[in-house]
Parts: structure tokens; sequence; C-alpha cells
């Protein structure tokens, strides 16, 4: 009689989850942002007043997923944000841009992150999502050359042309003249092998970047530029796709003759050498905090309305020429938990001015915004609404 | 002895050491063979504990992640995760699997036995993915977020075939003697079904459901676009602060299953396509971990056969 | 006295009862619903995936399956071709199978036929414990240990056959990368991922063949092993195809461990050394991150795609077990 019984309660628990799950889907506001019993007493007052009745520690989770290039600094301020404000939880998954973007117009997340702009369509699918760029970051070609000393012998020097021929499949391999000619001092080491080249192979904002950077570094590139294209050098076999920046830069690390292109924080953190580039000025640039920062100075005014700008192929002296903004979308006007658009709001503007979360972010390998670039997100961020009264931090 | 009769002999003999040898070759071939596929077993499991022994501590278990490179941090959350995701699993596949059980173990020739039968075996043939995608479009779209409750309900279809047929099974294997008492006694037929078939099969029952939960543990492909993953999941926090809170025990539970959430076959693929060394080498402790937890389910349930077919032979 | 009884009988709790035979009725009823349930999901499967794919199938048409290893499936031009990737699964499990095969059916006999004993319960378990490590643990595995080690060795040595007349196809076409990513890799960890599939059916379905047959062809003096390959496995062939062919299922859906050794391109030559993607691990890597709708949609079209190839697989494969289930107890009792 005990087991039949005990059948009895595996039903009415399951009935009771069943229940629990859908209710809460059906009024998030009540039940998932605060305690049931206050929620009356925070939405009548203004939603920027400074909520009366504290709430809860970790009743608030915040949900964004997206780029995998922010998600070291997305980690650390999830690590640090509770100890600002302990009623907010930040979970913040490395899916990648495109699913970042995806997530947000389906409206799975509450914010997403993206290396990626919004094009037409999305902006069109999204309704009112704004994008706030908050970091920027250098992508790298980082390679595999056993023959080089990574000590004693100078860095490998590429130049675009000869970087998008080598995506291309013109250039296959490391003893091409083109390449020897761009580094005279180890030209007698470059091996007569293949050279192997790494993608990214989920879609990616830094693919984004790096095709966006090949388009415009030759005429000669034709298979166009996004989050996830079609290889050219797949088709021949020497390509090989790795998943987000940590799986392209395992690929090049366990690969002898490879090529490929990660963030430039990704490189550093696991010593992988990576080459330095001719730039439009005709320098020959190191990727750095400082020359990315030239390349998003050079570009200081060529933001959107939308606030996203595109700096690859900078043409200052001393500039980066594959560099990007990272951004994290929200929903401008259309969110409706208004607890959470406050949090949120205030989560935005605790990354982009406290110089604890700059710290953090600059010690992983980022660009953080210069003021210029700074005052205008922030003009942007004091827009928000929620449920038409404005949200403020 | 006729001259063929002794051709036969001749031709005999000869053939016969012939086929003595390839008998005796190609029996220990089957032998070695069976050795050979016990070799990345074993392979995979002392790979598995030279290189997640190591990484087992203390704040393995009882923290969550921190970030890349701070060091130190545990795997917490997918430990919860697995848990509350398999206890979802079984919540949603149990009942209804059991009751299909007992609808296929007494009508199997009805055309809806029949087509019971055909979408067990069709489900437990469908790539765990395509559950994924299902449930994507199901629950996670139209909820309009990632959760722990659509990773439960991808899991439980998964389980769903498992359940149905190792129940269907032991149900039939209750003697017909102690049916047919029960219904001559005067008790209805779903008495009988549950306190006396249901019993009787309950140990057997009980095993494929411990065979379902292993497999459904070890399953990442259909939690991709269901659970996600969330490495801030920490089932202490939420419930201290629920109680702070007032919150009732509905709304608790609401909020652990309708966020996502993590487990750790994913935490696993995540960790292990990163290049941070301490990130892999955590990796090698979920699979650790991992592997414990489904091959002790797994074992536990076999013994329960065997001790339980001792029992009934003895 | 007969009047009381009566009164007693139609309390409204007897009545219920008699209505409901009772508890009978809504019994019934319950398990019925619940039977439905399950077919109702499988229906729910195929739908959900066939309408949310109704505008690829408009658009793209049968230039999606069109078999060309040099497709082109670019989200940045909405152009999908899938053939590279259905080409991928199909090669790896193909590979998967015919290593798998022979292995498998040998442990079937040595567990079924020759094993002492004492030792077929634990080899038994064993080799079922392979299909419990979960794929992601195989693909760890692969990834860290297996590739490097056996992979790589053995697609260089291939590589070097293709100079050899007879091996001059693409298949063969080297070099394989340093890191093993590639088909061939797949293939491999899905041999392993499958013998445990293949060989429970395949001893099922030997200890299924009834003793006379093994006794007659002792009695007529042929050894133990033709007794095996010239009685038993013809016997039990179409429970054995049925075997491989959920072994071949199995391969075809795997998703996690192929992912994480396959190397992910959309590569054009079909050498077995060289990067791949299966319609899953594409799914795997893309679905989330699919942003045009027509990328959504093609990318279900694949699911759908899968779940039919493994639906009429399993369909297949079951019709062959349940022929040899059907057929052996009537020759066992005859």
């Amino acid at each position: 009689m005990s087991k039949f019984f005990r059948s009895f309660v595996f039903v009415a628990v399951a009935f009771s989850f069943l229940l629990a799950a859908c209710g809460t889907s059906a009024v998030p506001t009540a039940t998932e942002a605060m305690p049931a019993t206050q929620a009356p007493a925070a939405t009548s007052a203004p939603a920027s007043a400074a909520t009366p009745t504290p709430l809860a520690p970790g009743s608030v989770t915040l949900t964004g997923t997206g780029s995998t290039f922010q998600f070291p600094a997305e980690q650390a301020y999830a690590e640090f944000f509770p100890g600002v404000d302990p009623a907010v939880v930040i979970n913040y998954t490395g899916t990648g841009s495109g699913a970042g973007k995806k997530a947000i117009i389906d409206g799975t997340v509450d914010f997403a992150g993206s290396d990626a702009v919004l094009n037409p369509d999305e902006i069109t699918a999204g309704k009112d999502l704004q994008i706030y760029p908050f970091l920027a970051g250098a992508t790298v070609i980082a390679y595999n050359l056993p023959s080089l000393d990574p000590k004693n012998d100078p860095k490998l020097i590429l130049d675009g042309k000869t970087l998008a021929d080598i995506y291309m499949g013109k250039i296959t391999k490391w003893n091409d003249p083109a390449i020897a000619a761009l580094n005279p001092k180890i030209a007698s080491k470059l091996p007569a092998q293949p050279i192997f080249t790494v993608h990214r192979a989920d879609g990616s904002g830094t693919t984004e970047i790096f095709t966006n950077a090949l388009t415009a570094f030759s005429s000669d590139w034709t298979a166009g530029h996004g989050t996830v294209i079609d290889w050219p050098t797949d088709k021949a076999g020497t390509g090989k796709g790795g998943n987000g920046n940590p799986g392209v830069t395992a690929e090049i690390a366990k690969n002898q003759y490879s090529l490929g292109y990660v963030e430039y924080a990704y490189a550093v953190q696991n010593n992988l050498p990576f080459a330095q580039m001719v730039n439009k000025a005709g320098n020959v640039v190191t990727a750095s905090p400082d020359s990315t920062k030239a390349a998003m100075t050079d570009f200081a005014n060529a933001f959107t309305p939308q606030l996203t700008a595109v700096i690859v192929d900078a043409p200052g002296a001393n500039s980066w020429p594959i560099a990007g903004y990272t951004y994290i979308i929200i929903h401008q006007t259309s969110m409706t938990d208004c607890v959470k658009a406050q949090k949120l709001v205030e989560y935005i503007h605790w990354i982009l001015t406290n110089p604890a979360a700059v710290k953090y972010a600059t010690d992983l390998g980022f660009i953080p915004l210069p003021n210029a670039v700074q005052q205008k997100v922030l003009d942007t961020l004091g827009k928000v609404t929620c449920s038409g009264q404005p949200v403020h931090w | 002895m006729t001259r063929f009769q002794q051709l036969i002999a001749v031709n005999e003999a000869r053939r016969s050491r012939r086929r003595r040898v390839v008998n005796a070759a190609m029996l220990s071939l089957t032998g070695l063979l069976t050795l050979m596929a016990l070799v990345p077993l074993f392979w995979i499991i002392g790979y598995v504990i030279y290189r997640g022994a190591p990484v087992l501590n203390v704040n393995f278990f009882t923290q969550l992640a921190r970030p890349v490179g701070m060091h130190g941090g545990g795997v917490l959350f997918a430990i919860e995760g697995t848990v509350v995701l398999a206890v979802l699993a079984c919540l949603f596949a149990i009942p209804p699997g059991v009751l299909a059980a007992f609808y296929a173990a007494r009508n199997p020739n009805t055309p809806l036995g029949i087509a019971l039968r055909f979408s067990t075996d069709v489900l437990a043939g469908v790539p765990s993915i395509v559950m994924g995608l299902f449930i994507y479009g199901l629950v996670v779209v139209p909820m309009k977020h990632f959760s722990g409750f659509a990773g439960g309900l991808a899991l439980s279809i998964l389980m769903l075939p498992t359940i149905i047929r190792t129940t269907e099974e032991m149900l039939k294997l209750v003697p017909h003697t102690l049916r047919e008492g029960s219904l001559g006694l005067g008790a209805p037929e779903w008495k009988t079904n549950l306190s006396v078939a249901f019993p009787a099969a309950f140990d057997g029952i009980i095993t494929g459901f411990l065979l379902a939960i292993a497999r459904a543990t070890g399953e990442t492909a259909p939690l991709l676009f269901t659970a996600l993953g969330n490495e801030r999941f920490d089932i202490g926090a939420i419930i201290q602060g629920g109680i702070q809170a007032h919150q009732s025990l509905f709304s608790i539970i609401g909020r652990i299953v309708n966020q996502p959430i993590d487990s750790l076959p994913l935490t696993l693929w995540t960790y292990a396509m990163q290049p941070y060394q301490e990130r892999i080498d955590q990796s090698w402790g979920v699979a650790l971990v991992l592997m414990i937890l489904v091959l002790l389910i797994e074992i536990a349930a076999r013994l329960w056969i065997e001790a339980r077919k001792r029992a009934l032979q003895g | 006295m007969k009047n009381i009884s009566i009164s007693k009988r139609n309390t409204w709790q007897e009545r219920l009862n008699r209505f409901t035979r009772h508890g009978d009725i809504p019994w019934s009823l319950l398990i019925g619903a619940m039977a439905i349930l399950t077919l109702v999901v499988v229906i729910a499967i195929a739908w959900m995936l066939w309408t949310q794919s109704a505008d690829a199938r408009a658009k793209i048409g049968w230039d999606f399956f069109r078999p060309t290893l040099d497709a082109t499936w670019n989200p940045a031009k909405d152009i999908y071709q899938a053939w590279p990737f259905i080409y991928g699964t199909l090669i790896t499990s193909l590979v998967a199978i015919v290593l798998a095969v022979p292995i498998s059916l040998g442990i079937a006999v040595f567990l079924a036929e020759l094993c002492p004993e004492r030792l077929r319960l634990p080899l038994n378990w064993m080799i079922e414990m392979l299909a419990a490590i979960p794929s992601v643990v195989y693909g760890l595995w692969g990834i860290f240990v297996f590739l490097p080690a056996v992979v790589t060795p053995v697609g260089e040595f291939l590589s070097h056959l293709s100079v050899l007349p007879g091996f001059t196809g693409t298949l063969f076409t080297g070099p394989i990368s340093e890191d093993g990513t590639s088909r061939l890799a797949a293939g491999l960890i899905l041999t392993i991922m499958v013998i445990p599939t293949i060989t429970a059916i395949s001893r099922d379905v030997l200890l299924a063949i009834p003793n006379s047959q093994r006794e007659a062809a002792m009695g007529l003096g042929s050894t133990r092993w033709e007794m095996i390959w010239q009685v038993l496995l013809p016997y039990g062939l179409s429970g054995i195809l049925g075997a491989v062919i959920l072994g071949l299922g199995r391969a075809l859906g795997e998703t996690m461990a192929v992912t994480m050794v396959m190397g992910n391109a959309n590569e054009a030559t079909g050498s077995l050394l060289k990067a791949g993607y299966t319609m899953a691990s594409l799914l795997a890597l893309q679905f989330k991150e699919a942003v045009t709708p027509l990328h959504t949609e093609a990318m279900i079209e694949l699911g759908f795609t899968l779940f039919a190839i493994t639906l009429i697989l399993n369909l297949f494969a079951r019709f062959l077990v349940w022929q040899v289930a059907r057929r052996t107890p009537q020759e066992a009792r005859a």
C-alpha cells in the first residue's frame, strides 16, 4: 500500500511543478522578481524612486547570453556585482553573438552580449532594441610556427592583403613570397608547409569583425562578411572550425603551422604568439590597448544613432586595423518588469562607470571606452523606460 | 570400403585439420575482440580518474565557478543543476510512462496498443538533439526564456521510452495467478494493478527508472537549446532569499525551475573547449564526477536486477 | 431486510462506484490517455519540425539536398545547401558500422556461445558500461587522448595509402591535421559508441536461437565455429541486421562526441582525413546562432531530415528484430 501511495505522491508533485513553472511564466513580475506580498507596493511607486523595501538577496536574476568574447568580463562582473547589490544575480552564458542576438529578439533573455551589430532585419524584428558599446577588443592573428623561437625571433608580420589571400586559399604555404617579403628577418625560417586556417565554427561577432576587416583590406575577398560565412579554405580541406574563441585558440595551440583569428585577451592569456600587422598608414603595429584605443579614437565620431561603429582598417598612424566594440543589447522601451529594468540599467551603469568594474575588464585584456564615447552611451542609457516610466540608475 | 569412401576419408582428414585450426583461430578471435572492446572502457575510466582525481577537493563540490583568471572555484552549480534536471525529468516521465506501460501491458494488440509500441520505438530512436529542437520550439520560444523546466522536459522525453518498455516488461512478468487472485477477491482492476501488480514488479521497474536516469544524466545535446547553462545557479541562495522574503514554497520551487540551469555534461562541454589550463583540469574533474554518478546508478540498477533474479530462482 | 440493502446500495458512493465500475472506467481512460500522450509526442515532434521548416522547403527546395560536396552554407548570403553535412553524417556512421559490426558480432558470439559462465555477467556489464559513458566524456577523452594517440598516426598511415593504386580516391586524401580532428576521428569514436548497442542485441538474438539448431549442427559433425558461422548467424541474420541498423541509428544521431572531434569545416574533398560537420554537430553549433529566419528554418529542415532518417531506420530494424522474435518460439516448440 505504501508503494501505491508513493506513486500518487509522484503524480501530485509532478503537477505542482508543472503549475509552478506555468504560474511563474504567466506572471513573472509578481513571483520572479519580488515577494508576492510586496509586489503591489513596489509597482505603485515610480520605478525611478529608490525601492522602498529592500529586495531579498538574490531575488532578481538578470539573464544574459551571447558573445563569448565578453564572457570573461561578464563573469568577473557577475562575481562582483552582487557585492554592490545583493539582490541581483547576473547569469551570463557565452554562446556566441549570433545566439545572443537571437535570444534578445526572441525575448528569451534580459540582455544580450554581442560583438556584432544588428542588421536592419534584426532591428525590425527586435522593435526597440538598443545597443550599448561598453568595451572594445582587438582581434589578433595567432599562429603556431614551431620553427620560430618565440623569445629571440621577431614576430611574424602580415598585411591586410596577404591575410585575405591566406583565408581565400590563394596563399597556401608559409614560405610564400608575399609572406617572405613582409618578414625579411625570418624569411629563411618560414617552412614549406601548408597553412592551416582556423576559424569560428559557431556564429560570432569576432568573425564579423574579422570578415569586415578582410572586406576592407582586399577587393579580392569575395566570401562576404557576417557572423557565419562559408570559408574558402574549408573547401580546400585546409580550414577548420573551433567552437568559440577558446575552441579556436585550442585548435591553433594543438596544430603546428596553423593560424587563426582570436581576441587579443585570449591570445595574451594563453601565451600564443600573434602577428603584427601593417596598418592603413603603412606602419607595422602590434595589438595592444594603446593601438586599439587609437583606432577607437579615429572613429570616435563614426557612431550611428544606434551607437554602433565599425572600427576596422583605422587610418591613424598607430591604429590596430582589426578591432571592434563589444555590445550589450537590451530592450529600450518594452521591458515590463520594472524591477528588472531598474537593476539592468544599474548594472550597465556600473560596468561603464565604476572604476573597479573598469579595472576588472582591463585586467582581462579589454579596452574601456574613451571618455567621449562613454558620455554618448550614458546619454542613451538615461532614456530607458519601463511601462512608460523613465528608469534611472 | 569403396574407393569413393576412401577418397572422402582422406579429404576429410585433410580438411578436418584445417577446420580445427579455423575453429580455434576464430573462437580465440572472438575472445580477443571482447578484450579489445574493453580497452577503451578501462582507458577512459583510468584516464578520467588520473586527470580528474587531483582536481577534486571540498571547494570543487561546494563553490560556484569563479571568473577566468581567478583560481579555485567549483562546480556546485552543475551538481545542483544535474539533480534538479534529473528530478524534473523523472517527475515528467515516470507518471505518464508507468501509466502508458499499464496500457501497453493490458492491451498489446489493440490499435492504440500497437501505436503505443510504435511511438515508443520511434522515441527511442530519435536523436537527442532533435528533442532539444522540439522543446525549444514547444517551450522555450513561447515561455520566452531558457529554463530548467524546459531542460527537464527534454530529458523526460528521452527517458519515456525506456520507462515504458521496462515497466511493461516487468508488469508482464507478474504471474497471472497473482492478478487473478486479486480480481477474484473482487478488487477492481485499477486496484489490482496499483496494489498487486505494481508492487510485485516494483524492483524491476525501479531498475528501469535508474537506467533511464543514468542515461539522461549523461546527456548534453537536448540541454543546449533548453537549459542553456548557468554558472551562477545556486539553490542555497535562492531558498535563503526566498525564506527571507517570506515567499511560499511554491514560488521558491518556481524560481528554481524557471531559470536557466546547468548540468555536469553541459559544464564539461563548455569547459573542455576553453584554452585555460585550469578550466580543462576542472573539466576532467567534472568528467570524473559525472562518470562516478552515472556508472554508480547503472551498477546499482544491475546489481538490483541480479539480486532479484537470484531471489526468484532460489 | 431487502429494502435496507437496496437503499444502502443507492448511496451516491455506491452509484458512483457502479457507474465507474469501481473506478475501472476512469482508470482505463487515464492509462489510455497516457498511451495517447506518448503517441502525441511523436506526432508533435514530426509536426513541429515539418511546419517550422515550411519556408525553407518553399524557398530552397530540392537544392537543399543536391548531392554535391562543393556546396555552400552561407548565412551571410542566405544560401543553404546541406549535402556536406548529410555526407558527414553518412560517412562517419558508415565507418563506425563497417568497423563495429565484425567486432560486435565477435563479442556477441563470445558472450552467447563461448564465454565461461562465471565471466559472462561481468563481461556483459562491462560492454554495456561502454554505452553508459556519457557522450561528452567520449569527446573529452577523444580530443585529449584518443585522437593524438590513435587517430593522427592512423590517419598519417592512411594518407600514405593514397599513392597506392586502388587507393587513389579522395577518401584518404591527406594530410590529417596534427590534432587528429577529422571525419575519421568521429567515425572511430562512433565505432566504440555503437559496439555495445550492436553487441547487446545480437547477443540476445543468438541466445534466442533454439538449442535444437546447435545440437543438429554439432550432431552433423561441424566444429563449433562452423555451427556459429553456418547455422547460428544465418539463422539470426535478420535479427542481427536489425541490431546493426539500430547501431546505425545511434551513430547517425550522436552529437556531442562527434562535434568535439570532427573539426567543423564545410570541406569539399570528402576525405576521411579532413575536418567536416555532421547534421547533428551543425545543429549543436549553429542553431543557437541562427539569426536570419531562413537560417533557422534550414536548420530545422536539417533536424527533420535527421528525424526522418532515424525514424525509417528504426522502424525497419524493429521490423527485422520483431520477425525473429515472432518466428523463434514457434520453431522452438516444433
